[in-house]
């Protein structure tokens, strides 16, 4: 293997200008959720955190992604900052009261920390709206590597 | 010999999601086929999305493999081509890379590991044409990308008019002249048959 040792380590200056975010979270809600609200739930994140982020002066968003994880099915969402293309798709399960979400935000013309606090106020919010409650992070990371 | 398609574009282009529709159809007909993700992002969403559905997913972390950690590709196809011995190995960088630097360090590791080299096939996201082509440092990114493209794919199609279509048909060729141009809807299928196509005919020679 010492003959990749040389490839490693710079970074390429393409990447400027480009800044991430990351939060894994578990959630859960007394009352069940259904695969529909679970549905419309991401969707709507998806849509407020690009839309903080163009607020706090993004020129685009990179991607907003998300992965819900649960016992019995899955769900994968993204969008590139247009509220009409939303794309959530997935395998539903039934009505659940535990989750594990991931989100993702990668935005160009944002710095990092405005990134996190733009994804993280999202969050906070739409918990309140849906009667989420964030029990724990799994994992949080700033930056577009890992 | 297990041949190696790159499949690269900008954030949100669509990779994953085209990744997933030739990767489903390829294994049905038999093809055995493996995939490397080098997911943009703290924490990483994609190849668990592709490992839902059934795919054989490797997840490079700690950078980007087409400059900080292009030695993790390298020792990833390395044993990914030594072990499972795949048909296909795709690899999904992220939406910042630069195909051609990956292109030359697979190229430096690929004799050893019995791969040869198919076509990079970069997606162009038809739905952003004029905001991918306005700022300057990211202009710099996507011309950068699409210079690298044996294949363009001009992605989502299926969501703007004809006019918009040809306009980036257009601005891609004005790019890279060379490349084939294909329209690519992951939605309808459109385009689909034609990269299976190029992915199977196509060997670049190293």
């Amino acid at each position: 293997m010492k003959d990749f040792i040389h490839l490693t380590g710079r970074r390429n200056p393409a990447h400027d200008e480009i800044h991430g975010y990351g939060v894994m979270c578990r959630l859960s809600r007394e009352e069940t959720v259904s695969p529909e609200e679970l549905r419309i739930f991401v969707a709507r994140l998806m849509n407020d955190i690009s839309a903080a982020c163009f607020t706090y002066g993004a020129k685009d968003i990179g991607h907003v992604k998300a992965y819900i994880e649960h016992k019995t099915g899955f769900l994968y969402a993204d969008t590139v900052g247009d509220p009409s293309d939303v794309t959530v798709e997935g395998r539903d399960g039934e009505p659940l009261s535990h989750f594990t979400l991931t989100v993702n935000s990668v935005i160009y013309g944002l710095s990092e920390a405005a990134v996190k606090e733009a994804t993280d106020a999202s969050l906070r919010s739409l918990l309140l709206t849906f009667r989420l409650v964030r029990e724990a992070d799994t994992a949080q990371s700033l930056g577009t590597d890992r | 010999m297990t041949k190696l398609v790159q499949i690269a574009g900008y954030l949100g282009s669509g990779k994953t999601t085209v990744i997933i529709a030739i990767g489903k159809g390829l294994s049905e007909t038999g093809v055995k086929v493996a995939i490397i993700v080098n997911d943009a992002g703290a924490i990483p969403v994609d190849g668990r999305v592709m490992q839902q559905y059934g795919l054989t997913v490797k997840d490079i972390g700690g950078g980007c493999i087409c400059c900080q950690v292009a030695g993790n590709l390298l020792k990833t196809l390395d044993v990914l081509a030594g072990g499972l011995k795949p048909d296909i190995i795709f690899v999904e960088p992220t939406g910042m890379a630069v195909p051609h630097s990956i292109r030359e360090n697979v190229k430096y590791g690929a004799a050893k590991a019995n791969i040869t080299i198919g076509p990079t096939i970069v997606l162009f996201d038809a739905t952003r044409r004029e905001k991918l082509l306005t700022y300057d440092t990211l202009k710099r990114l996507i011309t950068t990308q699409l210079s690298d493209a044996d294949i363009i794919a001009l992605s989502k199609v299926d969501l703007v008019s004809e006019g918009d279509i040809e306009r980036s048909r257009e601005a891609v060729r004005q790019i890279n002249p060379k490349a084939r141009v294909v329209k690519l809807s992951t939605r309808t299928g459109e385009g689909i048959p034609d990269l299976v196509h190029a992915i199977e005919e196509m060997t670049i020679p190293a």
